[in-house]
């Protein structure tokens, strides 16, 4: 019994400077809509509501990632236009002054979105079109738009179904993309959605189960539409809230405590069981540690002589392929600039060409022998 | 036409005269000039400049660096980027600001000259550049593909020095275009943070995305060229520009309650000297009657002084109303009144907030002022042009042009440029232009073609012609064309709205004699309607195959596997063989029950 005793105490203190070291040290947020279509203003409302709230607890523009497929503060149907709202009191425009979309219109595309996840982009993608992330970062994953059992719809057009979804994560997951997720969706049979996901550390939320539908919270009636969801309403409350500033220590337990059947009218559920730790670590997470930016310093303390020297060892090697490159670089490009000598350059580019009647009886000749030659062929 | 022109060469040519002092600077202004039709005309220019030297050095001071930067990357030479909205109403408003070349079709428009020597290496730079320019700017600029991109042979012409432009060897000139692009905050915040000032001092405090995409019309654009002038050293220029046209009496309504209501009878303005003219019958007053504003009013905010930046010898706003109208300013402000009469300047402390306000005529204490000498009367422009789809059907359509030389004496030559979707393909042989009033075409209206054709799903069509116009004619252009039918896959999600087919670009090469250098005009774009399928087909398909295929299986399958007797054959079913069955299984079953029974016995 008593050595069992020192193990324990033993094997917590080693643990203690790991706990430290998992921590995060960047924030980042994928906010999603999928609709299009003036009438489906609600669900740009709920993502850039989202957006704003981000933004208010600390997490920098260059780590949001907004995809909205329509654009409705510019849109003519909108009576005021340059500005969204997610209230018929009108308080807060959500498009303000300062906003930057990553992705819009046809851009937001299951492809782009799991492109995006799994980082498998072109040389020439842009990094504000990225998702940077590594295996010290936290991401809020929000959705929202129309979807069913196990899919969500894109632009009316096209579907992600739950298994695509839970197989991003995982190839997240295997390239260390992320150390934790919450995943937050607001969509009819929401709950079904994450109900495939196997990779873990991720904290899943949605709105409503198998067979619920998700439904608005009310319309504003100069918009003409209604302007936000319920799920989304009443986490927005709980956030704006309780969840002043960054120093907030809400946890991720009290906000999925705040769901309430009576209020969103349909039951919100939750998903721990991915968690390392299960559902106590993950409902002891705080708000901030995914809606917040906490940035975490990690310092490496004690000295690990033999990675220092197998780095060494490693840069050195590198160091030596690059001159190599070098030096082959170079004696191609000899290569090359002598080759290009020998030939005079030819320029291949096509352009219109203008249309003239210069050849005018050369092509009336082709044309007349053209139709002599059938004429030939059929007589034989 | 040439008063407005005039106007901004001279501003220019300011510019330019401080420009050469020295390398780096930053010039601002603001033009505000009333139209017709309660209408105000803002033009915002921002300019600044950096020695060629100190840009490959890596060396910003006003220039953006994170444009420079993709510009570096992407081997640009040259490069102009427009965001449009709406329509410039040429019949009312007259010539337009700039005379045409700040701004764009609906959509976003990029054209840029890079440095590449072979048409592979162009594309791939243009990728870059347009990849890039997608991620700096909110916008979907990565849609210029192969298809979307033309090479224009006669239409534009660079604005800066470029080198070797004679052998145009080592620059390739690319144009790329997005009609449907929607043009919204998300690009403002961008194009302010290239600035200087960041939007947060000088003109550009007054720019707020709820009023510039609320105006009627309205361009952005970005224009980035080298300069070498004769002896100097070169330079490269940034020009940013914002035009855009308010309507007076919507931009005055509050944010929170822009939507308009009912004005009582009795505040409503009627015109007296029509006849009908009674209690229950109105006919609108004329709209000038409502040329009064301030500052604060049509921008929503006041003007946070002049940026401390900027050169101090040009004056950051300008009016362009007649002398005789009085203008009020805030305290601080200083109103110099230029020699044409026509127009004056305000130069603004730094750090005081201001506001310009003019106010109704006849209130002002001038008195005797009709309504028509308040506003200057608009340049009349070099041309008028409207574009629009004839014809009927899924199967086939027209386009028809409307150029209107409004010149009594002088003829006009210019280049119209189209480049068209891949699927919109047009029958050239129908294209012909005929003069109005007159039978068949006329064959000296176009003197040069351009064509390139269209390749399915890889590039657009490109066509420019040289035409034309002897004076006060119309000339009407028209093509046939034919509609294709896309791939399922290729509608976009909302394909019945239709596809959006860019503006053609007309660039004016001579008026009269004189040759023009640089003045260009837009039609608006065009909505085609393709041919769209009935998208949840598939499904159907899908639905009665399968029922098909599960009635056929399921009659195959009992065929095979049953054995077919005539009723007199098989078994007799009544309901005493019935009642003899279950007797038969229960009695089995209470058998089976009593042996286990004794089995456990034992």
């Amino acid at each position: 019994m008593k050595l069992s005793g020192i193990a324990a105490v033993l094997a917590a203190a080693l643990l203690a400077p790991a706990t430290v070291a998992a921590e995060h040290t960047s924030n980042w947020a994928v906010l999603v809509s999928t609709s299009r279509f003036w009438f489906n203003y609600r669900h740009l409302a709920n993502v850039l509501s989202m957006y704003r709230t981000v933004k208010r607890l600390g997490i920098p523009d260059s780590q949001i990632i907004l995809m909205l497929p329509d654009d409705m503060a510019c849109n003519p149907r909108n009576a005021f236009p340059g500005t969204v709202y997610s209230n018929a009191d009108r308080a807060v425009d959500l498009y303000g002054d300062n906003i930057e979309v990553d992705y819009r219109g046809y851009e937001v595309t299951v492809e782009n979105f799991i492109r995006l996840l799994t980082d498998r982009v072109g040389d020439e993608m842009p990094r504000s079109k990225r998702l940077l992330t590594d295996d010290r970062s936290n991401i809020l994953v929000y959705m929202t738009g129309h979807g069913g059992n196990e899919f969500l719809k894109f632009q009316d057009a096209e579907e992600i179904g739950a298994f695509d979804l839970a197989d991003a994560f995982e190839q997240m997951w295997e390239k260390k993309r992320y150390h934790e997720i919450l995943f937050m969706i607001d969509t009819c049979q929401a709950n079904t959605m994450y109900s495939k996901l196997y990779s873990p550390n991720i904290i899943a939320t949605g709105s409503s189960e198998l067979d619920q539908s998700s439904y608005s919270h009310h319309a504003d009636n100069d918009v003409g539409v209604a302007v936000i969801d319920r799920y989304t309403y009443y986490n927005l409350e709980f956030l704006e809230k309780e969840v002043r500033d960054i120093n907030s220590k809400k946890t991720v337990g009290d906000l999925f405590d705040s769901y309430d059947y009576e209020k969103i009218h349909s039951h919100a559920g939750v998903r721990y069981d991915l968690f390392r730790g299960g559902a106590e670590a993950a409902r002891s997470r705080l708000i901030t540690d995914f809606f917040g930016n906490v940035q975490n310093v990690e310092v490496d303390g004690s000295k690990n002589t033999t990675l220092e020297e197998d780095l060494l060892a490693l840069s050195k090697t590198i160091a030596a392929l690059k001159q190599k490159a070098d030096e082959v670089e170079a004696a191609e490009r000899n290569n090359s600039t002598q080759a290009t000598k020998k030939h005079p350059e030819t320029h291949k580019v096509q352009l219109a060409k203008p249309l003239t009647d210069d050849d005018w009886w050369t092509k009336k000749l082709f044309g007349a022998t053209a139709l002599a030659g059938c004429a030939a062929l059929w007589a034989l | 036409m040439h008063r407005f022109l005039s106007f901004l060469l001279l501003f220019l040519f300011s510019l330019y005269a401080s420009g050469v002092a020295s390398a780096a600077d930053y010039h601002e202004q603001l033009v505000l000039q009333p139209l017709p039709l309660s209408a105000l005309l803002a033009s915002f220019n921002f300019r600044s400049n950096t020695s060629l030297s100190a840009f490959e050095a890596h060396n910003y001071r006003f220039f953006p660096r994170s444009l420079g930067q993709i510009l570096q990357h992407a081997g640009t030479r040259e490069l102009h980027l427009r965001f449009s909205l709406g329509h410039w109403d040429a019949e009312s408003w007259g010539a337009r600001p700039w005379n045409g070349t700040r701004e764009g079709g609906t959509g976003v428009e990029l054209w840029a000259w890079l440095e590449a020597e072979e048409e592979d290496e162009a594309n791939h730079r243009w990728s870059t550049l347009t990849n890039a320019l997608s991620g700096l700017f909110c916008a979907s600029l990565n849609f210029i593909d192969g298809t979307r991109t033309t090479r224009p042979v006669m239409s534009f012409r660079p604005e800066g020095t470029l080198p070797n432009t004679n052998s145009s060897s080592n620059t390739q000139l690319l144009y790329g275009v997005l009609p449907r692009e929607v043009v919204c905050t998300e690009n403002l915040t961008p194009f302010l943070k290239l600035l200087p000032s960041k939007g947060k001092a000088g003109i550009a405090s007054l720019l707020d995305g709820h009023k510039l995409f609320d105006a009627s019309w309205q361009s952005m654009a970005i224009d980035v060229r080298p300069i070498c002038p004769p002896g100097g050293e070169c330079v490269l220029e940034i020009e940013q520009t914002i035009d855009m046209v308010l309507d007076i009496e919507r931009s005055k309504r509050p944010r929170g309650n822009p939507i308009p209501r009912p004005v009582p009878s009795h505040e409503l303005k009627c015109d007296m000297t029509k006849p009908y003219q009674s209690d229950d019958t109105c006919y609108p007053a004329d709209y000038t009657a409502s040329q009064d504003w301030t500052l604060s009013q049509v921008f929503g905010r006041l003007m946070k002084g002049a940026c401390p930046l900027s050169d101090p010898s040009v004056p950051p706003v300008c009016l362009r109303v007649p002398h005789s109208r009085d203008v009020y300013v805030s305290v601080g402000v200083r109103e110099m009144k230029n020699a044409d009469g026509l127009s004056r300047c305000f130069e603004v402390p730094s750090d005081a907030e201001v506001d310009i306000v003019l106010p109704q005529i006849g209130q002002a204490g001038v008195t005797g002022h009709t309504a028509n000498g308040a506003i200057l009367t608009p340049d009349t422009p070099p041309l008028y042009a409207e574009r629009s789809f004839t014809g009927y059907g899924q199967e086939r359509g027209g386009v028809q042009t409307i150029l209107t030389n409004p010149s009594p004496d002088k003829e006009v030559e210019f280049v119209y440029m189209e480049s068209l979707p891949w699927f919109m393909r047009i029958y050239l042989h129908t294209l012909q232009a005929r003069l109005d009033g007159q039978n068949g075409a006329d064959n000296s209206l176009i003197q040069e073609v351009y064509y390139r054709p269209a390749v399915d799903r890889a590039r657009g069509t490109q066509l420019e012609l040289r035409m034309r116009i002897p004076p006060a004619s119309t000339v009407f252009l028209t093509y046939d064309f034919e509609k294709s039918i896309l791939r399922y896959t290729e509608y976009p999600p909302d394909a019945n709205r239709g596809f959006d087919v860019a503006a053609a670009v007309i660039t004016i090469l001579r008026v009269g004699q004189e040759a023009v250098s640089t003045s260009s005009l837009r039609t608006t774009t065009l909505l085609l309607s393709l041919p769209t399928p009935d998208f949840s087909m598939p499904y159907n398909v899908i639905i009665f195959t399968s029922t098909a295929i599960a009635l056929a299986f399921g009659g195959l399958f009992n065929i095979l596997v049953r054995r077919f007797v005539a009723a007199d054959e098989g078994p007799e079913v009544s309901i005493k063989t019935l009642k003899t069955r279950i007797a038969a299984r229960l009695s089995d079953l209470v058998k089976k029950f009593k042996q286990a029974k004794i089995d456990r016995k034992e």
